[in-house]
Order: structure tokens, then C-alpha cells, then sequence
């Protein structure tokens, strides 16, 4: 259907190259869940079904509402990247496909304006945690931003980039892309983390920036995603041409600048952001190899979950090394806890995410060990759903950390 | 007038009450979904997709469909490389939901499972008893038990360890007639007649459906290592390869790339292989002691043979490394090529290196690009005919230059598919590949399938089916 050759541009390529050899939907959280058998519920079944629409060998529309249920399974957990033979770029196909149809349907609005909702929220975080911890407050969110009464919503902190300096001081630049989670629900993880860099040597601090807009790309709002990361990357490169370096703590804020804004925009900035941008846990591996650091040593067991971000940006074998460096014994469970950002949080997937995760909560639940996860979503989940203990994985290893 | 009948809501009602409103469907996007596996070929929809719970069900539905003459496909992974889709439209049995372990039977070093079951996850559930199902298609991670064993699937450890069928000891499987019957023993041989059991390996669904599968298994590996070398020409690898086999060294892998494919998999992978006209991977599984003298005597054989850049890969990680190189293959062809249409012949050991000039000469022949790698050490080849642009001019082409290396292949005394199947893709060939005793092929179909309800126009035409 033309809709798709014109709408899609150089992704539909990226359909007809898929050789549907099943690869995708062999590591693809959603492809794995009880409702799966279905093989229009697959990965796979989505380019398929895509494929014959660009052959002219069906009848679906794909402007049509029960397609766009479909697509929708696809959450953006990047898993597939990692295994498709042919390079097919499924989940930013799956952004275009979105786009196609509007992008973002009735919570169109919500969705552009939700870094200064978020941020208005956690000014008022009393009052708002206040609101969401009840019944009522809870059904106007569903009401109003679709998010399910049941599923665990996070509290409001005071806002850190209010509580970190602006511009850098003395010491080695970081600019903290903070991204909505941290700036908004773990204020107190925010500060540790910068208060350890300072620390080091390391002058952190809050550049003028905006959310890293991943809910906006998995809608399929393009556009308003591409104006978020040209503001970001416009003001982040600043920093870069200043001498600093772009930290994140946040695998959504990594990724975003790692992978998401280059492939976006396509153009140099984004990729000079990129290849400034640096976890505190890649400084952490950093500094302990450049012996500034070292690890007093101890015992004890953790279980390591290895979130679909995490895995994505290559993050999972560093955190693991980290962890056994300082003395853990790891369990890893790679399994999807089925929250994937907002995805798992909203009405209409809220029991497709609890049959995602189930297979991961049945091996953790009753654990007498934290489970490690860099996800600020994924324990949110983790914890709600399997009532474990979570930690990120920089709190596993900061008490354990010594200066030389 | 047309043979078979469409499936009709009286139809649906009976599958409906069989299976339960679930397990059926018949929305275009799951027909269109369940139309077309990995074959380079056309969608064709079944009229109704089903998913059987019970092996009771899988035979009701048969025992229907062959009084009202509709016919019927299996699927397991869709992973699929020959063309095994419902080109006559009616029932499509998925056996995703058939997914489970029954028994694994420790001591006697056999497993019991449902069809649906994935490849990957049987041998990641068998690693806790030390035991695994050798056979290593390279869509292990997708694939089902089912599918292996109706197309007599292999892969890279073949040389050592064989092919599905050398692993199924027994199935239970429905027939067209409504009958559900347990063929074959829980013993590693036997002399009780003929063998039904191999029969139906490979049959991809033409004869019926598994609805068990009980399989032998084998000892892990204590230790493994693998070894890469590059040559000046693709003759002298293939000599290589011969030798190992002649000498009767216990090889697991053997496998061969040619320089072009060595090229662009090093520079995809970013590995800095030499320049070379080709390159082997081998490797050994046994005791330390064993696979090290093999791989001694092997590196010897490569020396005598003016191999060079000799790669050693002893632990996990740098093994996976070449590995990586051989998995790239695919993957880097499909970057450069948008029509890709794999072979999957298999010659006599003495023609392997014929056999690669002649892919070459045939590719010249029809103006398409052609690189060779396969499971040499069992001589099949996978020769990959690319083309630079898409559509269904090029992919005719494609076509004719793979139809006539499997005449080829028939010609030396090999045959045109090693372990992929027949399917649709290669039934033009079967008469010719079985010159005198294709009647025999379609009497056993006939005596089974007189209606031809399963599978129509896989391995066999309707027609020439019903007469």
C-alpha cells in the first residue's frame, strides 16, 4: 500500500530485507508471552504482515485501529537488533509505523507536553505524592494519561537539577543529562551519584536540557522527538566544545544519546554528543583500571537483572564485571520485566506486561538478595510485582568503593 | 472444478467446538502472518489457523478434513528455507502450543518431547543432565523439534554427529484416516522390518502430523577446540578437507568459505583475516588429550596443503570469536545483496571442488553473483546467488542459476537439498533425483494420503497425487 512506500521512505527497506528467519522473535519479550502463540503477535508477524502490505499481497490497512494493537507489541526493547541477520531496524521501523497513524492517538497532548508535567509534579512533589497515593488520584491519572490504577507509578522527588549546580566549577566537567526518572522520582540517587564524582575530581553539574523523549519515539511523535533531541544535542554540544564530558546515569538518557539521536537527526552534532557521552558506571570501570579507585572487598550475593536498555547499549557485561569486582557473587536473569518505560504502565498493555514479566518474577520472587538492575522502570517493577529489594547498580558498588 | 472443498462455517464450527474459540482464528492478520516462512517465495494464506492442545485434537482434525477434503499444513518455527506454505489455502495446524519436554529419560539417553517444542530451549533444559541433540541448524534459536525432524534438518556438526534423522528413535503422529499411532522403539537399533520411522523423517508433513517425538541423545562434549586456516586456492582447502575426512580424523565441524565470503565476513566483523582463495573452520569434541592430537594431525594435513594464518581457539570466548566468523557469513552477504537465494546440494566428496568452480561458472553463465560456503566435510554446499537489486526479474534469475546447479548436483550422483528439504521450492527435481523409484514415492504418499489432504503441493504435485 502506498501509504507505507510513502510514509516509511528508506525503512521500507528495511521491510523487504527482513528474511523472516525468526531470530527476532527468539529473544523479543513480547514474542515470548502467553498470548504469543499467535504469530500476528510475534515480531516476526509484524514484518510479515508489513511485507505483504509492500507486496500488495493482503488487505490489512495499516492506518487501521487493530493493526496499530499489533504494533504496539513491539515496546522498543532493542533486543532484536542485537540478533536480526539482516540489520532490520525493527524498533525504529516500528516508530514510523506508529507516525503513520498520528502517533501518540488521545494521549497525543499528554505525551508532548510530559517533561513539564513531570516537572510542574515534582515541584509540587508533596502535593502530587500526596494526590497519587490515593485511589481517586490514581484514577484521574488513568483517566486523563492512560496509566493503569494497578501498575506501580513512581513517587515525586524534589527536582535535581534544581539541587546541582548549572555550570561547571573546579575539577574535570560532567554534564549530567539527567533525564526525566532521576531528575523527577530519584533525586537522592541523582546527588550520590554526582557527590562521588566530585569527589574524584570531577565537577558535576545540570546543563540547560530537556527530556531525553524516548516515550515520544515509541509513540511514534517523530517530529516532537526530533525537536527534543536537536535542543538537547544543541545544548549538550556546547558543553562538549567546552572541554566537558556528557554523563548519564540513566540507560534511557545513554541510549538516547548514544543511539537514538545520531540515527534521528543523522547528522554530525548528534554523533560528536555520542561519543562524549559516559555512564558513571563506564567511569567507575575508569577509574578503578586507571587505579585511582579500588575495591575494599566483601562478600555476598546480588541478582543482576539485565534490562532490555542495559543489554541494548552494551552495558550488561561492564555492570557484571563491576559487580564481581567488588566481591559479589552474580546471579544474571535476563529476562524482560515487561515495563518497558511507560509501556507496561499504561491501561491497555498493564496485563500484557504482567504476563511479559511473569516468567521473570516467578525465578526472583521471595529472593533474600537486592536485585541489581540499571533500570530505574525495571525495578519499579520488579519491586512492585515480585516485592524484592532493587538497587541500582552504582549503590551496589558505592559503599564498597575506595580512594587510593 | 476444484478438488478440494474451502473451509466453511460448518467447518469453523466443528474446529471452534474441537479446540475452543482460542485456539482458532481466521483474521487476516494472522493468516497473512502464518502465509509465508523463510523461503524466498509468495504469501499464501491458509483459510484458518488452528492450535492444537492435545494429540487427540491434531487427529480429529485430520480424520474431519480428509471426509470434507480440505487440506491441511503444519508449522512449527516457520523457519523454513524450501517452501513448505499452504499453497492450497485450508487449515494451517500451528504446533506452538505442543511445546513441551514429556520425559527426559536420563539413563537411557533419550528425550520424549511435543513437536512445538524450540530447539534451543530442549538443549538448554538437557545442559543440568549433560546430555544435548546434536543436530545444528543455524535457526536453532527458532526452530521447532517438529520441523527438524519433517525436514531432516542438520547444520554445521553434522560430519561428527549426522543428521536428525539418526536421532529418532520414535514419534507418535495423526494420520488422514483419524488414526493416532506410537511408530518406533526406545532402543539405539533394531531389525524389525521396515523402517517407518525414518520414512517419515523428512516427509515434511505430507504424511502426516508428530505429535510426540522421542529422540536419542548424546554426551556433552568434555572439551572443545576449533582451528581456522586460510589457502591460496579454493582447490587446495577442498583437498584439505578431503584428507581430513579420508584419514578418518574425528572432526565435529568442517566447514569452508570462499575468499569472497572470507572478505566481506572480515571486514563485516572487522576480524583482519588474510587475503586468502578460502578458508576452513574446524573442530574437535572429546577428551583434552583426543582433540588436541586430532587437531595436531589436522594442522599437519592444512601445512602439507599450503594452508596458512592458522587460528587456534581453545577456550569459549576466542572459539565463539571464529565462530562468529562462519555465523557471519549469512549476515554479510544480505548487506550486500537485497535477492539472496541459497542453495543447499550435496556431491560426492571427490566433486567438492568441482562443485565450487561450477557454482562459479554457472553464476558467469547467468550474469548473478555467487559465493560459496557449506558443511564440507559431508560435502553440502550452500551457494549464495545475490543480487544487488529486488524484484521478481532478478529473483527468476536467481532461480534458473540454483535450478541448474541442482541438476548439477543430480548429474554427479548428489542430491538438491542436504538439509533443508524439498518443499515447493525443489519438487521439480524429485522425479529426477529418484529416476526409479519416484513411482514408489508416490505409491507411499497414495497408500497414506490417498486424498492428498496434507501438505498439498509440497514434494508432490495434487495431481499427480490423485491421478
Amino acid at each position: 500500500m502506498d501509504v507505507l512506500w510513502d510514509g516509511l521512505g528508506e525503512y521500507s527497506e528495511d521491510i523487504l530485507r527482513c528474511i523472516r528467519c525468526g531470530f527476532c522473535n527468539s529473544v523479543c519479550p513480547t514474542s515470548n508471552a502467553s498470548f504469543s502463540y499467535m504469530a500476528s503477535k510475534t515480531s516476526r508477524g509484524r514484518l510479515v504482515m508489513l511485507q505483504s502490505i509492500l507486496r500488495k499481497s493482503s488487505t490489512i490497512n495499516p492506518l487501521d485501529r487493530e493493526f496499530r494493537r499489533l504494533i504496539d507489541l513491539c515496546f522498543g526493547c532493542r533486543r532484536c537488533l542485537e540478533v536480526c541477520p539482516a540489520g532490520v531496524r525493527i524498533p525504529q521501523l516500528m516508530w514510523r509505523v506508529r507516525s503513520l497513524s498520528g502517533g501518540g492517538g488521545r494521549l497525543r497532548l499528554m505525551l508532548k507536553h510530559y517533561g513539564a508535567i513531570e516537572k510542574t509534579a515534582s515541584r509540587i512533589h508533596r502535593l502530587s505524592n500526596l494526590i497519587l497515593g490515593s485511589r481517586l488520584g490514581r484514577r484521574i491519572l488513568q483517566t486523563l494519561a492512560g496509566i493503569d490504577s494497578r501498575a506501580p507509578f513512581p513517587r515525586f522527588s524534589p527536582p535535581l537539577e534544581s539541587m546541582i549546580k548549572q555550570s561547571p566549577g573546579q575539577g574535570r566537567p560532567l554534564a549530567y543529562f539527567i533525564d526525566i526518572f532521576t531528575n523527577y522520582h530519584e533525586s537522592g540517587l541523582g546527588l550520590r551519584v554526582a557527590g562521588f564524582l566530585e569527589r574524584l575530581g570531577y565537577s558535576v553539574y545540570a546543563p540547560v536540557q530537556r527530556e531525553a523523549g524516548t516515550p515520544l519515539l515509541e509513540e511514534g511523535l517523530l517530529e516532537e522527538a526530533k525537536q527534543v533531541a536537536r535542543f538537547n544535542v544543541s545544548s549538550l554540544l556546547r558543553e562538549v566544545e567546552r572541554g566537558a564530558r556528557i554523563l548519564t546515569s540513566s540507560p534511557a538518557a545513554y541510549l538516547a544519546l548514544k543511539r537514538d539521536y545520531p540515527e534521528l537527526l543523522g547528522d554530525e552534532d548528534s554523533r560528536v554528543v555520542a561519543e562524549n557521552t559516559v555512564d558513571v558506571l563506564e567511569i567507575i570501570r575508569e577509574e578503578v583500571d586507571g587505579g585511582r579507585i579500588r575495591f575494599r572487598g566483601g562478600r555476598g550475593r546480588l541478582i543482576y537483572h539485565s534490562s532490555c536498555f542495559s543489554k541494548a547499549t552494551g552495558m550488561s557485561g561492564l555492570i557484571i564485571g563491576l559487580l564481581e569486582s567488588a566481591g559479589y557473587s552474580v546471579e544474571v536473569r535476563e529476562e524482560c520485566c515487561g515495563i518497558a518505560g511507560m509501556w507496561g504502565m499504561m491501561r491497555e498493555h498493564y496485563e500484557e506486561a504482567l504476563d511479559v514479566g511473569s516468567r521473570l518474577f516467578s525465578k526472583i520472587r521471595g529472593a533474600d538478595v537486592p536485585v541489581v538492575s540499571q533500570s530505574e522502570t525495571c525495578r519499579l517493577q520488579i519491586s512492585h510485582h515480585a516485592g524484592v529489594r532493587t538497587l541500582h547498580p552504582f549503590e551496589a558498588l558505592l559503599g564498597r568503593i575506595q580512594s587510593r | 472444478m476444484r478438488y478440494f472443498s474451502r473451509v466453511s462455517e460448518n467447518d469453523l464450527d466443528f474446529l471452534e467446538g474441537l479446540l475452543g474459540s482460542r485456539n482458532l482464528s481466521t483474521r487476516e492478520e494472522e493468516l497473512i502472518a502464518n502465509s509465508i516462512d523463510a523461503y524466498q517465495g509468495e504469501f499464501h494464506k491458509p483459510e484458518v489457523v488452528v492450535w492444537p492442545e492435545e494429540p487427540e485434537q491434531v487427529s480429529q482434525i485430520l480424520r474431519y478434513c480428509n471426509e470434507r477434503r480440505i487440506p491441511v499444513y503444519t508449522r512449527g518455527g516457520g523457519t523454513g528455507l524450501s517452501g513448505t506454505t499452504p499453497i492450497h489455502g485450508g487449515v494451517l495446524i500451528s504446533t506452538v502450543k505442543m511445546n513441551r519436554i514429556i520425559e527426559v529419560m536420563d539413563r537411557d539417553m533419550q528425550v520424549r518431547v511435543q513437536p512445538g517444542l524450540i530447539y534451543e530451549r530442549l538443549n538448554k533444559e538437557l545442559e543440568s543432565h549433560g546430555l544435548f541433540f546434536p543436530p545444528d541448524p543455524a535457526s536453532a534459536s527458532y526452530c521447532t523439534i517438529g520441523g527438524m525432524v519433517a525436514c531432516n534438518a542438520s547444520g554445521l556438526k553434522a560430519v561428527k554427529y549426522g543428521t536428525t534423522r539418526d536421532y529418532v528413535l520414535g514419534f507418535q503422529a495423526a494420520f488422514p484416516d483419524g488414526s493416532l499411532r506410537r511408530v518406533g522403539f526406545h532402543t539405539f537399533k533394531y531389525s524389525t522390518g521396515y523402517d517407518l520411522v525414518k520414512m517419515m523423517v523428512g516427509s515434511q508433513g505430507t504424511l502426516g502430523v508428530f505429535t510426540e517425538i522421542t529422540l536419542r541423545l548424546r554426551t556433552l562434549p568434555e572439551h572443545a577446540e576449533t582451528i581456522a586456516a586460510f589457502f591460496p586456492s579454493i582447490r587446495l582447502a577442498t583437498e584439505t578437507i578431503y584428507h581430513i575426512v579420508r584419514r578418518g580424523l574425528d572432526v565435529a565441524a568442517l566447514e569452508f568459505m570462499d575468499g569472497w565470503m572470507t572478505r566481506a565476513v572480515s571486514e563485516f566483523k572487522g576480524l583482519g583475516f588474510p587475503e586468502a582463495g578460502a578458508m576452513i573452520l574446524v573442530e574437535s569434541h572429546g577428551t583434552r588429550s583426543a582433540v588436541r592430537e586430532t587437531l595436531s594431525r589436522v594442522r599437519d594435513i592444512i601445512r602439507e596443503h599450503g594452508g596458512f594464518g592458522i587460528m587456534e581457539a581453545e577456550d569459549e570466548a576466542s572459539r565463539k570469536r571464529l565462530w562468529d566468523a562462519r555465523r557471519g557469513a549469512y549476515p554479510a552477504t544480505l548487506r550486500l545483496a537485497k535477492t539472496l537465494v541459497i542453495s543447499d546440494i550435496i556431491v560426492p566428496l571427490s566433486r567438492l571442488a568441482e562443485a565450487v568452480e561450477k557454482a562459479y561458472e554457472i553464476g558467469d553463465r547467468h550474469g548473478v553473483k555467487v559465493y560459496c560456503i557449506g558443511h564440507f566435510g559431508d560435502g553440502n554446499i550452500h551457494a549464495h546467488w545475490c543480487a544487488e537489486e529486488r524484484g521478481d526479474e532478478v529473483l527468476r534469475k536467481l532461480h534458473e542459476a540454483n535450478d541448474e546447479y541442482s541438476l548439477y548436483a543430480i548429474s554427479v550422483g548428489g542430491a538438491v537439498s542436504a538439509e533443508h528439504g524439498i518443499g515447493t521450492e525443489k519438487k521439480k527435481f524429485l522425479r529426477l533425483q529418484h529416476p526409479e523409484a519416484y513411482d514408489l514415492l508416490l505409491k507411499v504418499k497414495r497408500m497414506i494420503d490417498p486424498n492428498c489432504i496434507l501438505s498439498p503441493g509440497i514434494m508432490f504435485d495434487v495431481d499427480e497425487v490423485i491421478g
